[in-house]
């Protein structure tokens, strides 16, 4: 017994030392999987507040170019406002025998736009923290796109704030196709450079050139087809490969980001239950 | 009691800079310095050993928390913390009655500089390992591994150097 206690005394430095080394390593593995507890990471309330604090200074920085996508993208707006009110004027006549039983699919997709108070780029796991939670309608799952593209998935959700798990996160693959031929593929982030992905699983006999434009195949249930991903930057194809090695541009800069829009699909959850009803029988 | 309340402000402001500032920096593309462990690199020589472990684990869950990451950082430190004595006894030879703060004053430069390097360098290696958790990456990972603890090393002398003491 006195031995035992000897033995504790001796070597308790040690002990702490391994036991605080395990508590720590028992996070990272728990970390690994896709959802993870709210508890120590950003969309922690107090953690939030102080990001959205040093976020306000940085935004007036970023004003400039944020007013001038808006300004852009309200003219595109307004542009494809007039396309369907003269598409509408011109189908009127026929509205009257055909009757709806569903959501057309128009309207299936509505957007909660949100801010990013917290975003990197340089690690091999990128996340991207949001001002909007789960009072504003945010659930885990849900795709986030912005002006430009796709951004990426909401990983967690807190009352005001929400997790983001962008493109420019190994765990994440998102499923796309090409624009003119929908062959699709998915497209992961080699870590390496904030501005470039790798588009997998694309055959030998498809023919695409430099310069093709990505968009979403609409494969999953988060985000809808025909969103852009990127441009083809370059490929390569050695004699012995049976899959082409494509580098993408990604259509978004994500060390701009400031405004983003998250994607609520209004049938998910029936088609979450009715895909894993499937699996299961 | 003047020196524990140098150390909290030493914690809090060196938190402050790594997460509101350094972790924005993205220098060469994907290069991030990591000075916060300037904090378990300074603490006392005689410091008690359970007392480092301790303030290092909760450091590296301080800055986990704003970077998420749980139990990067925090492993890391710890493992540094726990190496830090056996690393100054193999550098220098402090007299028992001293409880110096490690600097290039009380080491001498050659020591101080070994000291830091090597700190530095078990410090990231671990942090970018365990960030990657597989071999895939190796390369991009040794890359990430040298590039960030050279600019950290060079920031860390820099900082101590300003500093008479």
């Amino acid at each position: 017994m006195r031995n035992l206690i000897n033995f504790l005394i001796r070597y308790s430095v040690m002990i702490l030392f391994l036991f605080l080394e395990a508590i720590s390593f028992a996070l990272v593995v728990n970390n690994r999987d896709y959802q993870k507890s709210v508890f120590l990471s950003s969309s922690n309330t107090l953690v939030a507040n102080m990001y959205e604090a040093s976020n306000s200074v940085v935004e007036f920085f970023k004003l400039k170019a944020a007013n001038e996508n808006l300004a852009e993208e309200n003219t595109a707006l307004k542009n494809e406002i007039i396309a369907l009110h003269n598409q509408l004027a011109t189908l009127m006549p026929q509205k009257k025998d055909s009757i709806r039983f569903r959501i057309p699919p128009e309207m299936e997709f509505t957007y909660i736009s949100a801010k990013v108070t917290n975003n990197s780029t340089n690690r091999l796991q990128n996340y991207i923290t949001l001002n909007k939670g789960r009072r504003d309608g945010v659930r885990v799952d849900m795709g986030v796109i912005s002006d430009e593209g796709v951004v990426g998935i909401v990983k967690t959700v807190s009352d005001k704030y929400s997790v983001v798990i962008p493109v420019l996160n190994e765990k994440l693959k998102i499923n796309c196709k090409f624009k003119k031929n929908n062959y699709s593929g998915p497209l992961e982030w080699t870590g390496e450079d904030y501005r470039f992905a790798r588009l997998d699983d694309i055959a030998r006999h498809v023919e695409f050139s430099l310069g093709d434009t990505l968009i979403t195949s609409g494969y999953a249930n988060n985000l809808p087809e025909g969103i852009p991903v990127g441009t083809i930057d370059n490929f390569k194809i050695k004699e012995s490969d049976a899959y082409y090695n494509i580098k993408v541009k990604l259509a978004v800069n994500f060390r701009t980001l400031s405004y983003v829009k998250i994607i609520d699909y209004k049938n998910y959850k029936e088609q979450k239950a009715v895909e894993q009803k499937a699996a299961e029988d | 009691m003047l020196r524990v309340i140098q150390n909290i402000f030493l914690f809090i402001i060196l938190v402050l800079v790594q997460v509101l500032v350094l972790n924005n920096i993205q220098f060469l593309g994907f290069v991030n310095p990591y000075i916060y462990i300037l904090f378990v690199l300074s603490l006392p020589v005689r410091m008690k050993r359970w007392l480092t472990l301790i303030l290092a684990f909760v450091l590296g869950l301080t800055i986990d928390s704003f970077s998420n990451t749980p139990g990067m950082h925090a492993f890391a430190t710890v493992l540094i913390a726990y190496l830090r004595n056996g690393i100054i006894h193999l550098f220098t030879s402090i007299e028992e009655g001293n409880n110096p703060i490690p600097s290039f004053y009380s080491f001498g430069v050659g020591a101080f500089v070994k000291y830091v390097v090597i700190m530095v360098i078990i410090h990231h290696s671990a942090l970018f390992l365990l960030e990657s958790f597989s071999l895939t990456n190796i390369w991009l990972v040794s890359l990430k591994i040298i590039i960030s603890s050279f600019v950290t090393i060079l920031m860390i002398l820099g900082i101590k150097s300003m500093f008479k003491k």
